[in-house]
């Protein structure tokens, strides 16, 4: 799973950025989703697969790669060997086949 | 004419900080010879100023308006940006800057076709630069740095052509245009296999690697050109390992060069392999090992 299905014009792109230059986002973020994510021109599906943490169907429907890993550590965790070890994990679970990995 | 006196490559994986210390002996043994000799070359070589290339990593610019060659013109680099603090392990750094040296590599990349983008407002590094930095000790060293975030991951990928044309563009500027007897140094900062973000997060292709540090130790850039492709980055790493092209914007400033690799060292905890490479700058040398 490479970079063949990379849709440059999803909004979650801007999502991932906006949290990671934000701690004030990321606090909001944490505290409720729900606000933040109306913010965003998301697609149904898209909005969907990020409610579930599926981030197979983030990447099926053009997520990129790079962003996709840090959002895990976003959502999981960003500390090196311990919060950040269990995004990835999680993050590949979800890529091999397990979809939502909440 | 200004002259390059000091050249290499070497991968910035987050681990090769915070989780350094629990890796095994022998992986520690690698990676600290490596950027000790690295440091050592950089120290003896005197240089006036550092350029860095290294992968932007999307950290400074959104997706619809990303620029492929983004240069830090601060006149004091300080890192790494708070969201990578803790992921890196690192403590905080400041590097001095050359804006001087930035603003005359902006105009002078422009004057030759080269697109380049420029901010003078602290860049936001991750451990594209913050790695590096600490590991080689570019901080303690006092040398002033101007870093280079360039797109190795954003389609499209300016190619292992395009890049090594920019690093031609970058000799030409340097020996040209900076001013006469000024000491240069370039590290192009990235790699090696890894595939950050993808289904094979653990996934090091070592048999690329080794490949690769041969390679471009060899100086045969005639064989790196033809071989080193976007396709065979991608399937040695997807949107990782292609950001060995700011090794080949390096090795276009140089040309032809040997180098000395310091060894190679895989850990699964790195998700990267792990090996640097220092080009022989001084005058005399042959162009490449093939033509000695």
């Amino acid at each position: 799973m490479g970079l063949e299905k990379f849709n440059p014009s999803l909004a979650t792109h801007d999502l991932i950025q906006d949290l990671k230059w934000s701690p004030e986002l990321r606090e909001e973020f944490a505290a409720n989703e729900a606000t933040v994510l109306d913010r965003y021109l998301l697609r149904k599906d898209e909005r969907h697969a990020i409610e579930t943490r599926n981030f197979l169907a983030l990447y099926d429907i053009g997520l990129h790669p790079y962003l996709g890993g840090q959002f895990a550590r976003l959502i999981f965790g960003n500390e090196a060997g311990k919060g950040a070890t269990v995004a990835v994990n999680k993050l590949v679970e979800s890529l091999q086949g397990k979809g939502p990995v909440a | 004419m200004a002259e390059i006196v000091y050249a290499a490559g070497a991968p910035h994986a987050p681990g090769l900080i915070g989780l350094l210390e629990a890796a095994p002996a022998d992986v520690k043994d690698v990676v600290t010879s490596t950027y000790r000799s690295l440091a050592d070359a950089m120290a003896s070589a005197k240089a006036d100023v550092l350029i860095v290339f290294a992968n932007d990593h999307l950290a400074n610019s959104k997706v619809r308006a990303y620029p492929d060659f983004l240069i830090g013109m601060a006149a004091e680099h300080r890192g790494p940006y708070e969201w990578f603090k803790p992921w890196i392990g690192c403590e905080d750094y400041t590097v001095k800057g050359s804006p001087e040296v930035a603003a005359a590599l902006f105009d002078g990349m422009t004057r030759r076709g080269i697109r380049m983008f420029a901010q003078n407002e602290n860049l936001k590094f991750d451990d594209n630069i913050s790695v590096p930095v600490l590991l080689t000790n570019v901080a303690g060293s006092g040398i002033p740095m101007v870093p280079v975030l360039q797109n190795c991951t954003v389609p499209p990928i300016p190619d292992q052509r395009r890049c090594y044309e920019v690093g031609k563009a970058l000799g030409d500027f340097i020996r040209n245009d900076l001013p006469a007897d000024m000491r240069v140094a370039l590290l192009g900062s990235g790699g090696l296999s890894h595939e950050p973000g993808g289904a094979r997060y653990y996934f090091i292709d070592e048999e690329f690697d080794r490949w690769f540090l041969d390679l471009v130790a060899s100086g045969d850039h005639e064989k790196l050109l033809n071989e080193l492709t976007l396709e065979k980055m991608e399937a040695a790493g997807s949107g990782g390992t292609a950001e060995l092209l700011s090794w080949v914007v390096v090795l276009g400033a140089i040309g032809s060069k040997p180098g000395k690799s310091f060894g190679y060292t895989v850990h699964k905890d790195f998700k990267c392999g792990v090996g640097g490479v220092l080009w022989d700058m001084s005058p005399n040398m042959p162009k490449s090992r093939a033509a000695a």
